[in-house]
């Protein structure tokens, strides 16, 4: 730990030395590994999953309607969260991908969810698809919708939760969140009030392949990730609320130019 | 001319039910709270109660540009007022290298797989958005820099009272500002937090070292 706090403060001192990423010590590594993404296998991967036959029903998701009909994933990402009637919910990508693996292929949703997040010993499927899927609406803008009533429910809930504060430390989103140049000790923290930083934020992560944990995450574990630090209990993958903050958070980025998986820290 | 520009922004599905808008303050928070309570399924009751706001938390959720009243703001201020407790000792400034490590020391009270971490206390993530040590990089800005607290405010016994009362309960200066309220929270005890003012105003404290 210590070892990495020095080499953190040494990257740090460099760009404070060298000015030009002062403001985001970090966009170095991130602009090194940008050429070469290794995020980009996880979406290769995420693409034979989506056709392969799988599951009890050998099926592939080639009949998976996420919302711009069965099997068509351009430009999906670009339009989720959005409302499903065969679900009668609104459904971001994962939600709306294990309502798919469990209709279509038979898994069930108990070794979806036990499976969701990867780590060194055990890929996630969840985490690849979700790669594959969000690359495919690369070079579009981000243009979540609001028309149906449960969609604008969605929307001013996730507003709602995004202020809500709680738990021990009295944390919110908007703790960290709604300010410029801020950051937790050397991580920058975006606005999520302004719509450019959000443009940024949204288009560009999540999916993206984070270094310190040499995997891809996805926008699932970042939400769940917020309230761990925020010391409050694991929240339910795919539930209501973590559904609601990504259709705040998504259509806040309406507009930005999509550019998926992403890299970060 | 109104009545047929809604007509033709309403899709055939809704126009029965009327056109879909944004819901109402009471009908959104109904919402999210339902959201709220059924987001943790599988966590233990008693950490599920976090989730679960007390009167100031929900006076202090505010969305956007909404301001507070003067009433809440005295509200909040009260409740903090009154939480306030001490160390038994009676003693407000305790040792500052304790307080050194707690400061730097961002974790404690995180729930894996619904089980709260081992540990023997919490840290008090102080550095998290403070910079205290001058000579400290890794440091947030959430919060104001404190670096030179003590050096500029002195260690009177004033001082202390109320750096103390500020970690144990910062609404009660500041109502609803983004600082936990350590002390009233059960994150810290009354012990570590006079170790944390003892490192931010004793004139040893690399605090307030140049």
């Amino acid at each position: 730990m210590l070892k990495l706090r020095g080499g953190i403060a040494a990257i740090a001192f460099l760009c404070l030395s060298g000015g030009a990423y002062a403001a985001d010590p970090l966009a170095v590594g991130r602009q090194m590994l940008a050429d070469d993404n290794p995020g980009d296998l996880w979406a290769q991967r995420g693409e034979r999953l989506f056709h392969e036959k799988r599951g009890p029903k050998q099926a592939s998701l080639d009949q998976c309607d996420l919302g711009v009909g069965p099997g068509k994933v351009e430009g999906a990402f670009a339009q989720l969260p959005r409302y499903f009637s065969d679900t009668d919910k609104v459904q971001d990508l994962e939600s709306r991908l294990l309502t798919c693996m469990v209709e279509l292929q038979g898994l069930t949703r108990e070794d979806i969810v036990k499976n969701r997040f990867g780590n060194l010993d055990r890929m996630s499927d969840m985490e690849a698809l979700v790669s594959f899927i969000g690359s495919k609406s690369n070079g579009m803008k981000m243009n979540v919708r609001l028309s149906h009533q449960k969609e604008y429910d969605m929307y001013k809930a996730g507003e709602y939760i995004f202020f809500r504060r709680n738990g021990p430390l009295d944390f919110s989103c908007a703790t960290c969140h709604t300010e410029n140049g801020k950051r937790i000790r050397l991580q920058d923290l975006p606005n999520m009030t302004d719509p450019k930083q959000m443009q940024a934020v949204v288009a560009t992560a999540w999916p993206a392949y984070r270094g310190t944990q040499s995997t891809v995450r996805t926008m699932q574990h970042r939400l769940s990730d917020c309230n761990w630090q925020m010391r409050l209990p694991d929240l339910g993958y795919a539930s209501d609320m973590s559904v609601a903050l990504t259709t705040y958070l998504n259509r806040s980025g309406n507009g930005g130019m999509i550019e998926l998986p992403g890299v970060r820290r | 001319m109104k009545t047929i520009k809604i007509a033709l922004l309403c899709t055939p599905v809704v126009v029965a039910l009327g056109c879909a808008s944004y819901p109402d303050q009471p009908t959104t928070q109904k919402i999210a709270e339902t959201m709220v309570s059924g987001a943790y399924p599988g966590m233990p009751a008693a950490l599920v109660k976090r989730s679960v706001q007390d009167r100031s938390q929900q006076i202090c959720s505010k969305t956007g540009e909404t301001t507070l009243s003067q009433q809440e703001t005295a509200e909040v201020a009260q409740a903090a007022r009154t939480s306030m407790k001490y160390p038994a000792s009676g003693k407000l400034m305790g040792d500052w290298k304790v307080g050194a490590k707690l400061s730097y020391d961002g974790g404690g009270g995180r729930i894996v797989g619904g089980k709260v971490e081992k540990r023997k206390e919490n840290g008090a993530s102080c550095s998290n958005c403070h910079l205290l040590d001058p000579r400290e990089v890794n440091a947030g800005n959430v919060g104001p820099s404190l670096a030179g607290y003590g050096a500029q405010r002195g260690n009177s016994e004033a001082v202390v009272k109320y750096t103390y009362e500020k970690v144990y309960n910062a609404w009660a200066y500041f109502p609803c500002s983004n600082m936990p309220r350590m002390g009233h929270n059960g994150h810290l005890t009354p012990e570590q937090i006079s170790h944390v003012v003892a490192y931010l105003v004793d004139p040893q404290s690399p605090v307030n070292k140049k």
